[in-house]
């Protein structure tokens, strides 16, 4: 019981400022740093890697709060990244814990989708409460998408340094 | 000793006497500087001379070194820590100028505009959306922010609209943002319209100007202001001047481009219209 408590309070003391790290990034530094005219989006990406190296426990509650932060950072007053990043970390955690191989290729595979998923989300929110045409709104997916996914290949390393620390 | 002092003696005596009679004329005609003297000791002593000058100077160096290095540190750290206080200075000095300028802005727009209150804030955080454009400040419902009120610049151009409020902290949606929709006024022709963010023209920092009729008298270069229509906005803010009229896809309505005054992507100060004497 001792060491369980104590093996908790390790990853919370290692997750938590790893989810803040990121939020500062993803609000403060990476609104700035655009790319192709778009600004990346640095969580589900760390979803991914924590949920593939630590399973769906972790990948769950590291995605609740990641979901939770995304929402945040994107000034509104939804909850569907919470949704989202919440599920997938269940997801992508049970397939890991499954038939999902603990690899690079595994985890750009997930990134690329969690990320096409969480753009397909907003142009359905989007479209679903404006006039805003599907075909102008692709474009901006797109590249937002290939951004992030430049991006998720450090998270790949460091998601395996801490999956392998805590 | 005794048989070298009795013959020699003399003739040792004699010769002193003589330099010495040479060496005191040889001082008297010289002024006092040692002539004689120095003219037979200064191809002797030169060399030793320079050599041992050369010498203290390196021990004065050496000396110097050991005994004036606290010294000198203390000095250098002393030196440091002024430069640090003047670059302190300077930055203090550069944020107080520019504050100075934005206050002096506003004051003009103040005096323009007695009957507005306004609620200073600084933009915390913009949006990590690319689809939208808005921005977090430092202001919220305990400093008597509440939803809906106008976001201006320090010149009174129009931002945007609170549209969520905490105690300490508010969302404002920019002008530039699909959702965003105020009434607008041609101010040389005198002409209504709706000025409103459009995501084609988002992505350039624009703002669509539509429901304006045919026979209206918008031009390139005209003057776009807050109708004051609706009571959300007050009349007469700055929202920008028309850079283009073009026509929809259907070919039907003709819009407007308007080029926002404010820079609403670089804001760092804005204000916030807390309260203001509606005029309809």
């Amino acid at each position: 019981m001792g060491k369980q408590k104590y093996a908790t309070a390790v990853k919370l003391l290692i997750l938590c400022p790893y989810l803040i790290l990121l939020y500062i990034l993803q609000a403060t530094v990476f609104t700035r740093l655009t790319l192709f005219g778009v600004k990346p989006m640095l969580l589900p990406v760390a979803v991914v890697g924590i949920a593939i190296f630590r399973g769906r426990v972790e990948g769950g509650v590291f995605g609740l709060f990641a979901g939770m932060f995304m929402d945040m950072s994107y000034n509104q007053p939804t909850i569907e990244f919470t949704l989202i990043l919440t599920l997938t970390g269940i997801l992508l955690g049970a397939l890991s814990d499954t038939v999902l191989v603990r690899g690079f290729p595994s985890y750009l595979l997930c990134s690329a989708a969690q990320l096409l998923l969480c753009s397909a989300c907003q142009i359905l929110v989007i479209t679903v409460t404006t006039s805003i045409p599907v075909s102008a709104l692709l474009p901006i997916a797109i590249r937002q998408t290939l951004y992030s996914l430049i991006l998720s290949l450090p998270f790949y390393y460091i998601s395996r340094f801490l999956a392998h620390i805590i | 000793m005794k048989d070298f002092i009795s013959k020699k003696g003399i003739y040792i005596a004699v010769a002193a006497v003589v330099v010495a009679i040479a060496a005191a004329i040889s001082v008297a005609v010289s002024g006092g500087s040692s002539g004689f003297a120095s003219l037979l000791s200064e191809p002797f002593f030169k060399p030793v001379k320079s050599a041992m000058t050369s010498l203290v100077n390196s021990l004065e160096h050496v000396y110097d070194y050991m005994y004036r290095f606290d010294e000198l540190k203390a000095e250098n750290d002393r030196l440091k820590a002024q430069v640090a206080e003047l670059e302190q200075d300077y930055r203090e000095y550069t944020e107080i100028s520019e504050e100075n300028e934005r206050l002096r802005a506003l004051l003009g727009f103040a005096e323009r505009h007695e009957n507005i209150v306004m609620e200073p804030a600084s933009v915390l955080s913009w949006t990590a959306s690319n689809f939208s454009s808005s921005f977090t400040v430092s202001k919220g419902s305990s400093s008597g922010v509440e939803l809906g009120d106008p976001v201006i610049t320090e010149n009174g151009y129009l931002v945007g609209q609170v549209t969520s409020v905490t105690s300490t902290s508010s969302t404002v949606t920019t002008i530039l943002d699909t959702t965003f929709r105020v009434g607008a006024l041609i101010y040389e022709s005198g002409d209504t319209a709706v000025a409103s963010g459009d995501f084609e023209l988002f992505k350039e920092g624009r703002v669509k100007l539509s429901y304006i009729g045919e026979g209206s008298g918008i031009v390139t270069g005209s003057t776009v202001v807050t109708s004051g229509s609706g009571g959300r906005f007050p009349a007469g803010l700055m929202i920008g001047k028309i850079s283009g009229i073009l026509v929809n896809s259907s070919g039907l309505d003709p819009y407007a481009v308007v080029e926002p005054s404010a820079n609403v992507r670089e804001c760092a100060h804005i204000y916030i219209i807390t309260d203001f004497a509606v005029s309809e």
